[in-house]
């Protein structure tokens, strides 16, 4: 026990980082942390509609600020940078992948979800394929990614913390320093969570997303500023460093192959698009138009740090050279310690405590306010999809309520106690997310709005296909690492073709072929559905609080008086 | 009363003639429930128009994605020399500046694609605030585009 321990504590404590209690970054993270109860507290909630979608009523810049916050999370604050740094030009992966996934979602889903306009993203597949089994697999999988990509964030605030607040191993009898902050950190961010629901977090994300980004453009203008590496744009003078940084850095497929770069993106991608807390942003918004326009605010808002994140990295490589010790070859640097780039790069450049607890906090603020749509999403699956949907169907809202809860302090258990070990780095961690979510979700999300012969029995085929194989390489190379006796990977081929973290390459096409045969194997949908799809591409603005469904459940007659006013038009032309 | 909005905008450019009349009147048209959805096979022409314009953004988007690398895998010597000016290896500048920004570019034009063809076709999205001014708009471009 206490050799393990001992291990882990040399593991996952960062070397370099001055870890140690700081009065002033402790003011400052305890006042934003208080900054978030207070406005989850003023905007409380204890309706659903308002709990799960905001009441519908979120703008174009609020909503893409949202999405901004929403979406970057400790991985993109932290464990992005930490790649770019580590794994060089295999780490860009994370910066195509994380962004450009969005003009897809734009192009093929954003305004057709806002049309089809339920709460959850397994509602969609229920409804869809009017299937409770489906919904269930999909609410099963939407609390699955919740879980695996909160370890990420766990760790990255965790990691993050411990800077801050410094080491307080033992203080809870069995845990280490880095554990205790886990720990810390998962109470508050699930007692806020509980407290406000949807709407106090599309609030609190606006105000994390301000947070998190100055407090990282700003660190990285300092940081080039005071090391004379840039003058006014870090994003583009980085490039200057490169060529200094050893071709670690900048070579490319020197730490992966050409398959695993186009692997590794193209599952990021798919994932974007399957991620039940991303597609529950277009569910917020009033109308399909805004849902199109946030979509590029909030990739504007996203670029801004995702420009800036390659530059921090090199810096950060640069400053860890001169000051600690070589970057690249053995030892080099630890991943723990490349989990803090970002931070470490503030704090070698002899910035002022204060200075350095800005850029820490907000890498607690992005990972808060992403944990906080994730747990959104996960326990909405639970209350709304499986307990209100299938198992008591005359739920009251107190008791959809309370189920929603609870589940959040459940997921928030789960994560805090699998996060206190974790098998990857964060950036990994949360890739294995991307995946699942594009094996199972995307390709029903994409299937069902652009395909209306798309069946039930077809999903449940899907569904099932994405999931087996999405486990497939996840026993290969992340179960063994929990489990002693085991080296990972069990199996070195299967783990070269369908890496965990790219397995959607191979999943995805599969589970479309699966869909497709058997929808077209068995009878069609009814025409109902075919209408509820029908009705998501159409043209015709809908009301705010309307959905595909209420508009096609009423259709007859509406389509009948549209048929009345071309008549009157052929009136009026006379 | 929305109705009749949309009525009048939709005669007004009638009388100038035009392309967008006869979109607008096609739209009216189109029975939008009792036609097929098939990406690969557009049943209205409003989604042939829309999907002629997602085909294009996704098009220029694999090549802005994947075409970089896949070059650096081909050519690896041109792709890794350095750029003039900005210092970056040419590779690495095309993957992390270049992607995310081509992404972002084709975000708003996808979006101006969209507001430009829901004029064409006389759709109004815009909430009671601003509707009488997106009919203006529309209106004047109607005018405009002979």
């Amino acid at each position: 026990m206490t050799g393990s321990s001992l291990l882990l504590q040399s593991d996952l404590l960062p070397e370099a980082l001055d870890i140690s209690f700081k009065i002033g970054p402790a003011i400052l993270v305890i006042g934003m942390l208080g900054l978030f109860l207070t406005i989850g507290f003023i905007f409380r909630v204890a309706d659903t509609d308002d709990m799960w979608v905001a009441g519908r009523s979120i703008g174009n810049v609020e909503n893409g600020m949202a999405i901004g916050a929403n979406w970057m999370s400790a991985a993109s604050y932290l464990g992005m940078a930490a790649s770019i740094a580590l794994a060089g030009f295999y780490g860009l992966v994370f910066v195509v992948g994380w962004t450009t996934g969005y003009f897809i979602l734009l192009i093929f889903l954003a305004a057709q979800l806002r049309r089809f306009g339920k709460y959850t993203a397994p509602d969609f597949v229920g409804d869809r394929f009017n299937s409770d089994t489906a919904r269930a697999i999909a609410a099963v999988t939407t609390f699955l990614i919740g879980f695996v990509y909160a370890i990420g964030q766990a760790k990255g605030m965790a990691l993050v913390g411990l800077y801050i607040f410094g080491d307080y191993g033992g203080l809870i009898p069995g845990l280490d320093g880095y554990q205790v902050m886990v720990v810390a950190m998962m109470v508050v961010t699930v007692g806020y969570l509980t407290l406000s629901g949807m709407l106090g977090a599309t609030k609190n994300q606006a105000v994390q997303y301000v947070i998190l980004i100055l407090a990282f453009v700003v660190g990285l203008f300092v940081v080039g500023w005071t090391n004379g590496y840039s003058t006014v744009l870090p994003q583009l003078e980085y490039g200057m460093l490169i060529s200094e940084l050893g071709s670690e850095f900048s070579e490319p497929f020197a730490s992966s192959s050409y398959y695993l770069w186009v692997a590794t993106t193209f599952s990021l991608i798919v994932g974007t698009c399957g991620l039940p807390h991303v597609l529950v942003r277009f569910y917020t918004v009033e109308s399909e138009r805004t849902a199109r326009w946030s979509t590029v605010w909030g990739l504007f808002f996203i670029c801004i740090l995702y420009w800036s994140a390659p530059a921090f990295a090199a810096f950060g490589t640069d400053l860890y050279s001169q000051n600690v010790g070589a970057t690249y070859g053995d030892p080099g640097m630890s991943s723990a310690a490349s989990e803090v780039i970002v931070v470490l790069a503030a704090q070698l450049s002899g910035l002022p405590d204060w200075f350095v607890g800005i850029v820490a906090a907000g890498g607690i603020a992005a990972a808060i306010a992403t944990v906080a749509g994730l747990f959104i999403a996960g326990s909405s699956a639970i209350s709304h999809d499986i307990y209100t949907n299938i198992i008591n169907e005359d739920a009251t809202q107190r008791q959809q309520i309370l189920v929603g809860r609870l589940s959040i302090v459940a997921l928030g258990a789960l994560t805090t106690l699998a996060a206190l070990n974790p098998a990857s780095s964060i950036a990994a961690l949360v890739g294995y997310a991307f995946s699942l979510a594009g094996s199972v979700l995307f390709p029903m999300f994409f299937l069902g709005m652009w395909w209306e012969n798309a069946n039930r029995q077809g999903a449940l085929a899907g569904m099932t296909t994405g999931l087996t194989l999405w486990s497939i390489p996840m026993i290969n190379q992340i179960v063994p690492t929990y489990i002693g006796s085991l080296d990972a990977p069990l199996s070195a081929g299967l783990a070269q073709w369908m890496p965990a973290i790219g397995s959607a390459l191979i999943t995805l096409p599969v589970v479309f072929a699966v869909t497709i045969v058997v929808s077209m194997a068995t009878d069609e949908p009814s025409l109902e559905t075919k209408r509820i799809v029908r009705q998501c591409h159409s043209p015709e603005p809908m009301g705010q609080q309307e959905t595909a469904e209420d508009v096609v459940a009423d259709g007859g007659e509406e389509m009948a008086t549209d048929g009345g006013h071309t008549v009157d038009d052929a009136a009026t032309e006379e | 009363m929305t109705d009749n909005d949309t009525h009048d905008r939709a005669n007004a450019p009638e009388t100038d003639g035009g392309v967008a009349t006869g979109a607008a009147q096609a739209h009216k048209e189109t029975d939008y429930l009792g036609s097929e959805v098939n990406i690969l096979n557009p049943s209205t022409p409003y989604m042939r128009d829309h999907l002629r314009i997602v085909w294009t953004g996704f098009a220029v988007w694999v090549l802005a994605i994947w075409g970089p690398v896949t070059l650096t895998r081909i050519a690896p010597g041109p792709m890794t020399s350095q750029m003039p000016i900005l210092g970056f290896p040419l590779h690495y500048f095309l993957v992390a500046f270049g992607a995310p920004t081509s992404a972002l570019i084709l975000a708003f034009w996808y979006s101006r694609k969209r507001d430009a063809l829901d004029e064409k076709y006389g759709i109004d999205h815009g909430t009671e605030a601003d509707a009488p001014s997106g009919a203006d708009v529309a209106a004047t471009d109607g005018g405009s585009d002979e």
